[in-house]
């Protein structure tokens, strides 16, 4: 053999040595190593019938017929088949371990009006959130806030180590909420997610899979357990009303011989199963007039597109998402992916039309459209308008959950589509929440302070409202069936409400700052509670002196009471002392006037303070808890019970602080920017997209697109509140668009003229070009 | 990035061609038997020359000058103003589109693409009115041709300076109708995202045959003027 052709040969083998050593050695045809956790799929396209046993906690076979039965366990009835700690490092379930985990997505809000706190929280390390270690949250306490929207798992599921390391927690007496398999993927109708919540802030977190999934009737409540109680205690045998210990009753219909339980499921979830806890609507919207997205009226599912292994890592759909799971299958789930079969960068990389996903015709839209925008700007989320779109989601605001109490709130105001450059440049429609706290100073950076610490610094500053209401709560137990005991003050009348508090109507004709008074509302009159008449006259009402013990009465029932009640009526007092009513003359320095209220230290208080009484009438008719005047004092509270420390408050998007006199000031600070999240749903049909009805849609002087403008919201009644317009949102020059805007009035002009120009040059080049043609061609003469 | 090396490589060449044609015109007779080598060495050295003096002359002094004593502005009034606003615009064109496409990644965006888009009409109504009014003064009237192996000599085939001049200007005019027409049809609701593509690629390729019909256009007008020859 020549010199060249062992050369080759050499190189040859070399080649084939190094696609082996590449290829890991296997041959082509042999099938991939299976991961013992994720069994190969047979190909089957049916579900099986689950019907199977269950297992406890200890992983003991569950006899629904026994007595006192514990709560199944998905780790060891689920497991068996579906390896438990592969699905509980999905994405629902793994926050806790601090991971960013590709774009940020909705955090927690940690609302709680009273204290005017709306807190973005995130184990995930995503902008503008705050993670829960850094406000004293412990696993337990996330789960009892927000648990209610849980699948179950990661904080719900602590580890042992975790467990002992937080000895307040009561753990031993809730039980782990282990990941719940049947919140998503229960088919049956019993699948309630308000039992869910409510097991959870029950505490019965163990029971609360059987209970929400209608496997058992759940009672009791851990919460009113003593700590020491354990699950093999059994019943409470001291108390079988109140404290009693959580048990599950099993639905045996749905158990056969063998004890095993029929689970309904689906493979892939429903999509009522996904909105229990991803549902946004817009506040002002009649649920019937709701369209849903027009993926779900085109007959598809959620899970159709956010698709998942076992190892439940949920496809989110964003562009993007392909390089951050090093996956380009994920590609395809995209709205570029799956309609245009692009990739994040535009490139034709996967096979569209998944699912029969229509392929965009986008006629006349220019391509700088696509470069700068994602498709969610004209597809997705409410049309822009003034003001932007106020909607609730269900785990800010609490949505889905039944019940006798009222659970959706209307902290967060949650603002929608606030259009923002993503981290690829591209504008992209966000919701958007203006976080409000109150927080220590530590040099130019605010650490939030938790609700209770505030509530302790601010003990008779906050709860205006549910003081007001403990007085007319209190005194509603004497009123006639048509009476109703009532505060007026300014313009409103402030009634008990049914949830503890007030509850204000307007006051036709009324002044802003008329006086004050305690009344009873009796069909459309209010007559007051402590008339004006002389005690020493023959001639008075005689029932009106039985109807002030009544109130005495009553009034000493009033939680929080500062003193004991009395009532005043010129120079006289009336007490209610050992059972009757006590008629004194009034001490000199009271004064002579009629009204009822608290005597402590020989001084009488009203029954509401001037403060509670301004607060009130200020956020009266507002959805604000929190006035200037309460900032102020709050503030002043927590400076003085720190001995120095300067603390803040953050709400409408400024920072408010504590002048030297004692003013409130407000401020620009970072910590005060809002959080967004990006949206993607609902997506609209297309003659309801942006730009179906041509360029104005957006490109005019005044569309609400680059123009509209977003006040901020927050629990603080204020006039210091940012504004900000699109434009500034987008990072673009208000100026520019408006302008570039008023361009498009001329546009028609400039088509007509290009048309006519583009007609006339066209027909004389073709003119030039025949003849020239038929010169060359010889075809015509010479001239 | 390929539209990027195209333009230049296209510019470049286009430059040099037209150096290399006046160059060439300008050799004696007896030096035009050279070889190749030496005939490169030569342009070279001349290119380089020529570059060193108008750099020596050139200044704001000089290129005002040289704009006043431009033959435009001793034209009639319409036709003075109409000369103005086509050169202009398409100046200022070529500068903006140009400069965005190739040094800014995001493109041409903001004022200057407001103002792109105001030239642009401006420059359709002038190179209308330039080819009703004024193509005529651009034709050559072609012989008729003959299959014969004349057809690969450009001499023998009549190919000359004032006949490039003029098909220069018609490529113009039709590079100026193709950018017209790859500006109008994407703001009309009729092209689909890959007609779209197809109009914003026909949009650059026209304005770059546009810029070098207008460099050989200018190149071969100097090179008549400096000849003394007056355009037909």
């Amino acid at each position: 053999m020549s010199r060249a052709g062992r050369s080759s040969l050499a190189v040859l083998g070399l080649a084939l040595g190094a696609t082996f050593w590449l290829s890991g050695g296997a041959a082509p045809s042999a099938p991939a190593a299976q991961d013992a956790r994720q069994p190969a799929w047979d190909g089957a396209r049916t579900v099986p019938v689950h019907l199977i046993p269950l297992h406890d906690e200890n992983d003991e076979p569950i006899i629904p017929t026994e007595t006192n039965p514990l709560p199944f366990s998905a780790r060891f009835t689920c497991g068996p088949c579906h390896d438990y700690d592969t699905v509980r490092g999905g994405f629902h379930f793994s926050a806790a371990g601090g991971r960013a985990e590709g774009r940020p997505a909705q955090p927690w809000f940690w609302a709680e009006p009273r204290t005017g706190t709306v807190l973005p929280v995130s184990y995930r390390p995503w902008p503008g959130t705050y993670r829960p270690a850094d406000l004293g949250l412990t696993a337990w306490d996330f789960t009892l806030l927000f648990g209610r929207h849980f699948p179950g798992g990661g904080p719900a599921e602590p580890s042992e180590e975790e467990i002992l390391s937080d000895p307040e927690a009561r753990w031993n007496v809730s039980g782990r909420a282990e990941v719940n398999c049947l919140a998503c993927h229960n088919r049956s109708g019993r699948q309630d997610h308000s039992e869910w919540a409510k097991q959870v802030l029950r505490e019965n977190f163990r029971w609360a899979a059987a209970a929400a999934g209608g496997v058992g009737e759940v009672g009791g409540m851990a919460a009113r357990l003593k700590g020491t109680w354990d699950i093999y205690d059994g019943p409470n045998l001291d108390d079988r009303e109140w404290a009693v210990a959580p048990y599950v009753k099993y639905r045996t219909a749905d158990f056969d011989s063998k004890h095993s339980y029929f689970f309904d499921l689906n493979y892939q979830p429903a999509d009522d199963r996904c909105l229990a806890c991803h549902a946004a609507s817009p506040v002002d919207e009649v649920q019937w007039k709701a369209d849903a997205d027009v993926h779900s009226a085109a007959g598809l599912r959620c899970a159709d597109c956010h698709r998942n292994g076992l190892d439940h890592d949920m496809v989110r759909g964003y562009e993007g998402e392909a390089a951050d799971k090093g996956d380009r299958a994920v590609d395809s789930f995209t709205c570029r992916g799956c309609h245009l079969g692009e990739d994040a960068k535009g490139r034709v990389k996967v096979e569209p039309g998944r699912l029969g996903a229509p392929r965009p015709k986008h006629t006349g839209i220019p391509l700088v459209h696509f470069k700068r925008l994602s498709c969610t700007v004209c597809h997705s989320g409410p049309m822009p308008k003034d003001g932007f779109t106020r909607v609730r989601t269900s785990r800010a605001n609490r949505l889905g959950v039944y019940g006798a109490a009222a659970w959706a709130t209307d902290l967060p105001a949650v603002f929608e589509p606030v259009y923002m450059k993503d981290a690829n440049h591209k504008i992209t429609p966000r919701r958007l929440v203006w976080p409000a706290f109150w927080a220590r100073k530590d040099g130019r950076e605010l650490v939030p302070l938790r609700p209770e610490e505030v509530e302790s610094a601010a003990a008779g500053i906050l709860g205006a409202d549910e003081r007001i209401g403990q007085v007319l709560i209190a005194l509603t137990q004497v009123m006639a069936e048509d009476e109703t005991p009532v505060l007026v003050s300014g313009r409103f009348i402030f009634g008990p409400h049914i949830d503890g508090g007030v509850e204000a109507t307007g006051r036709n004709g009324a002044e802003d700052k008329g006086p004050s008074f305690w009344g009873i509302r009796k069909g459309d009159g209010i007559v007051p509670l402590v008339p004006d008449f002389d005690p020493a006259a023959e001639d008075k009402d005689p029932d009106i002196e039985p109807r002030f013990q009544e109130f005495l009465q009553a009034l000493d029932t009033t939680l929080g009471k500062p003193g004991r009640p009395v009532i005043q009526v010129r120079k006289t007092l009336y007490r209610f002392v050992d059972g009757s009513l006590d008629i004194s003359e009034a001490p000199e320095e009271l004064g002579e006037a009629t009204r009822p209220g608290w005597i402590a230290d020989d001084a009488l208080i009203p029954l509401a303070s001037d403060l509670d009484v301004r607060a009130a009438t200020a956020k009266a008719g507002t959805e604000r808890t929190l006035t200037e005047e309460e900032v102020a004092l709050v503030l002043g509270a927590l400076t003085e019970a720190s001995e120095g420390a300067e603390f803040a408050y953050v709400s409408g998007g400024r920072m408010f602080r504590l002048a030297k006199g004692g003013k409130l000031l407000s401020e620009k600070h970072e910590a005060a920017e809002p959080v967004t999240w990006a949206l993607a749903h609902n997506v609209r049909p297309a003659q309801q997209s942006l730009g179906w009805n041509g360029c104005a849609d957006c490109h005019s002087a005044g569309s609400d697109f680059f123009f509209s403008t977003l006040e901020a919201q927050g629990p603080l009644l204020t006039r210091s509140v940012t504004k900000r317009s699109s434009t500034s949102f987008m990072g673009l020059g208000g100026f520019f668009q408006g302008f570039f805007g008023l361009t498009f009035t001329v546009r028609p002009l400039l088509k007509v003229v290009l048309t006519v120009c583009a007609f006339v040059v066209g027909s004389l080049l073709l003119l030039a070009g025949i003849l020239a043609l038929g010169r060359l061609a010889g075809l015509l003469e010479k001239r | 990035m390929l539209f990027v090396i195209i333009t230049a490589l296209a510019v470049a060449g286009t430059f040099l061609a037209l150096a290399f044609h006046r160059f060439w015109t300008g050799l004696d007779k007896d030096r035009t038997n050279l070889v190749y080598v030496a005939l490169l060495g030569q342009f070279w050295a001349w290119l380089a020359r020529r570059s060193k003096e108008n750099a020596r002359k050139a200044s704001m002094k000089a290129w005002w000058a040289y704009l006043k004593a431009l033959p435009l502005w001793r034209l009639p009034v319409l036709e003075k103003w109409l000369f103005v606003f086509l050169y202009g615009s398409f100046l200022y064109l070529a500068a903006s589109g140009f400069f965005f496409a190739v040094f800014v990644p995001r493109g041409l965006h903001g004022f200057p693409l407001i103002g792109h888009v105001m030239a642009g009409g401006l420059f359709a109504v002038c190179l209308t009115l330039v080819v009703v009014f004024k193509g005529r003064n651009f034709t050559s009237i072609p012989e008729p041709l003959e299959l014969s192996l004349k057809l690969f000599d450009p001499k023998r085939l009549g190919l000359t300076a004032v006949k490039v001049k003029h098909a220069a200007f018609w490529a113009f005019i039709l590079a100026g109708f193709l950018l017209t027409l790859s500006s109008l049809l994407p703001m009309m609701p009729l092209l689909r995202t890959p007609g779209q593509k197809l109009m914003f690629e026909l949009h650059r390729a026209s304005a770059l045959a546009s810029v070098l019909a207008a460099m050989v256009f200018a190149g071969m007008g100097s090179l008549e003027k400096a000849r003394g020859s007056q355009p037909r």
